[in-house]
């Protein structure tokens, strides 16, 4: 007895972990019913036998019709219950409610127990010694056997229990013997001891359930992880062997790359070349393999190298557009440019350095030609226009004596062919110059409406040989832009001697500004024929020029809009061009302001 | 501005065709009593004979460029206040700035035009400090 209490505490009352202390109370709600069901044709039979020897054994009293009664009430509610087991069988774990079903189970049982105590009640006082100790035997196997049938549920066995000893203990007392009335003290007694003894059992049944839950749930864990890990490891293959193959594509670019490819050790020694490099050094792959990289640098750059691989080491950062001369096999060395990244392992260490290189040489070669062509062209041949220009201008400007009329006419020719010559020379350094990015702007804050007056003026002698006048039209607005007041007069220049070309002799130039949002435009607009149709796509195109004898008779090299359009855009403006009402065309261009304008440049 | 007008000019330059034009115009037009070197070497000794007001010295040359020949000239005393105007034809903005602060009193670029050469020199001149 102590025992089962102090083993049952131990299931209950330890702390008990997580998964049996988390179990859905229906589940073990279920269990109960389950187990008590499982019981309950035992329990019948156990009924009906023993039913079957106490009617047989008391028939030869006084009330043998009530004996009979008896025996048929006992068979009735055998009967009801083996009914309710079979339809519990039929129905059980379809999500059936456990609750009704112990409720029936528990008016089963008390009704089992009150035909016992019906027994009790009615047979003891009128049978005789003898049966009577049958009788008190059989209540107290009753009440005893009861405990395992209905030990899963503790009320359900009070209930039952009490059906057979409140009857009994009541005839006991009132009997009128000295030795019953002192049973009838124990009856009581033992149905308590009973009791608590159901208590205990529930509780163990009660905790066994809860584990019996629990195991399920760990196992149904275990088998979710297992699963998950399953497919992890086959998700895992799966990333192995995509990385295998991006490793032998990885391996295929590096093998068939135009680029020369080294892997080097973090000392800076080759570990492999491919295909590229082996052609590009004439070296074999074994022949480098153990080599210091600067078997393939120039002694004089090795400084460097090592400078710059210290810093590769140290930084961990890829170098890029690194030139080095490179000595082939053959001794002849080349130049190459190279990118060079660093391979760093998850724990920071750099395992391998990969050298990509370009043989540059011819390009650094083109380059330098073109350097030194455009020097020529920039020294080389204004030199000499500067002497023949110089010339021909103190020729007709009179002071070395009056020319003839016909040496004069040839003479003007010259200059302005010479001039046109290096107008074209001046435009070609230009455009290479912009568009190699060579060209540096001197930006300032400039009084737009300032340089367009000097421009006018720097160019009223041109408009004068083509017998145009340049004319403001109204009084531009005060406006500021951050320019390059230079290259500003050159777009203006370009725009206006163009126009002056374009106009017929006599005509006008018109010069506009206006403010347009927060920025300013300049308009210069001519008489002249218009663009045609199939040329305004081109206008502002390098040697762009409209085919028709005008333009050829007005000379100009076509790259005049080019540079006026790389220039205004280096200044963050646009440029363009319309049809102008009445016949003519006008161009403009706009340029941001600078707000605030107050402090106008002195 | 100088007290006096602008009169005596030194033109150094190797460019024996460029220095003839440069002097017939800087004397017909602008009248002005001129001195041409063709060897930067032999300038210092020149500038030291002629007594310039103002020398006008080419950038590229061979031997001894300008700005080599400005640096000579600044470090001896005897030269080292004349004002000197570049002739050049390397006219990009940045570069005639650089030459301003280098301590040029102008620059003039190449391929220039005799007819106005001696105004541009006077304009320069007039620009000057005493």
């Amino acid at each position: 007895m102590t025992d089962t209490a102090a083993s049952s505490r131990a299931v209950t009352d330890a702390a008990p972990p997580a998964y049996v202390r988390d179990v859905d109370p229906r589940r073990t709600l279920a269990d109960r019913v389950e187990q008590l069901y499982s019981q309950l044709p035992l329990g019948i039979a156990g009924t009906v036998v023993v039913g079957v020897v106490a009617a047989f054994e008391l028939r030869a009293g006084r009330y043998a019709d009530l004996v009979a009664l008896w025996g048929a009430l006992v068979f009735a509610i055998s009967a009801a219950r083996l009914t309710l087991y079979v339809a519990w069988r039929r129905r059980a774990g379809r999500g059936s409610d456990p609750e009704q079903w112990l409720r029936w189970l528990g008016i089963g049982a008390l009704a089992s127990g009150v035909t016992w105590g019906f027994a009790a009640a009615v047979f003891f006082p009128s049978h005789a010694d003898e049966q009577q100790v049958f009788l008190a035997l059989l209540l107290t196997g009753a009440m005893a056997g009861g405990i395992s049938m209905y030990a899963a549920s503790w009320p359900m066995y009070a209930a039952y229990a009490a059906g057979i000893a409140v009857p009994f203990t009541y005839v006991l007392a009132t009997f009128g013997n000295r030795l019953f009335t002192e049973i009838a003290l124990l009856v009581p007694a033992f149905y308590a001891v009973s009791v608590g003894i159901a208590w205990r059992l529930n509780e163990v049944f009660d905790s066994g359930y809860r584990l019996r839950h629990a195991y399920r749930r760990l196992a149904d864990d275990n088998a979710e992880l297992n699963r998950r890990l399953q497919q992890q490891l086959t998700e895992l293959a799966e990333a192995r062997r995509q990385v295998e193959a991006s490793g032998r594509k990885l391996a295929l670019f590096a093998e068939r790359s135009p680029i020369a490819v080294l892997e080097l050790d973090p000392q800076g020694r080759i570990r492999e070349i491919n295909r590229a490099a082996e052609l590009l050094f004439g070296y074999t792959p074994a022949e480098l393999a153990g080599e210091h990289a600067k078997k393939l640098i120039l002694p004089k750059y090795h400084v460097e190298f090592d400078a710059q691989w210290h810093r590769l080491l140290e930084t961990r950062e890829p170098l890029a557009r690194l030139k080095l001369r490179n000595p082939r096999r053959d001794g002849i060395a080349i130049v190459c440019e190279w990118t060079v990244t660093p391979l760093v392992n998850p724990a920071g260490e750099t395992v391998a350095v990969i050298a990509q290189g370009r043989d540059v040489t011819q390009e650094l070669e083109a380059e330098r030609l073109k350097k030194e062509f455009t020097s020529t062209l920039s020294h080389e041949l204004r030199t000499p226009l500067t002497s023949i220009i110089g010339s021909l201008q103190l020729i007709n400007s009179g002071i070395m004596g009056e020319p003839e009329k016909d040496v004069l006419e040839l003479t003007t020719v010259a200059e302005r062919n010479a001039q046109r010559l290096l107008d074209l020379i001046n435009d070609i350094l230009d455009i290479e110059k912009i568009e190699s990015g060579k060209l540096a702007l001197a930006p300032q804050t400039l009084a737009l409406d300032e340089v367009l007056h000097e421009a006018l003026v720097l160019n009223r002698a041109f408009g004068e040989r083509y017998r145009v006048r340049f004319e403001m039209r109204g009084e531009p607005p005060p406006a500021q832009v951050r320019a390059d007041r230079k290259r500003l007069l050159q777009v203006l220049t370009n725009l206006l001697s163009n126009a002056a070309k374009f106009s017929p002799e006599g005509g006008t130039v018109e010069v506009s500004m206006e403010r347009v949002g927060s920025r300013a435009r300049v308009g210069v607009h001519d008489r002249g024929p218009g663009i045609p149709e199939n040329f305004r796509a081109r206008v502002f195109s390098r040697f762009a020029q409209a085919e028709s004898a005008l333009t050829r008779q007005k000379g100009g090299t076509g790259l005049g809009l080019a540079i006026c359009k790389r220039l205004i855009e280096l200044m963050n403006g646009t440029i363009g061009f319309a049809d102008r009402e009445g016949g003519g065309t006008s161009f403009y261009f706009e340029l941001p302001v600078l707000e605030a304008p107050t402090a106008r440049a002195a | 501005m100088p007290s006096r007008p602008l009169n005596r000019i030194l033109y150094v330059e190797d460019e024996e065709d460029i220095r003839r034009i440069a002097r017939l115009a800087l004397e017909r037009f602008g009248k002005f009593t001129v001195e041409v070197v063709g060897d930067p070497l032999a300038a210092m000794d020149a500038i030291a004979a002629f007594g310039p007001d103002l020398v006008l010295l080419d950038w590229m040359m061979p031997g001894m460029d300008g700005p080599t020949l400005f640096r000579r000239m600044k470090e001896d005393e005897r030269t080292r206040n004349l004002p000197v105007v570049f002739m050049t034809a390397k006219a990009s903005a940045v570069e005639l700035n650089e030459l301003k602060q280098f301590g040029a009193a102008g620059t003039i670029s190449k391929p220039f035009a005799p007819k106005e050469l001696p105004e541009q020199l006077r304009a320069i001149w007039e620009a000057l400090p005493d």
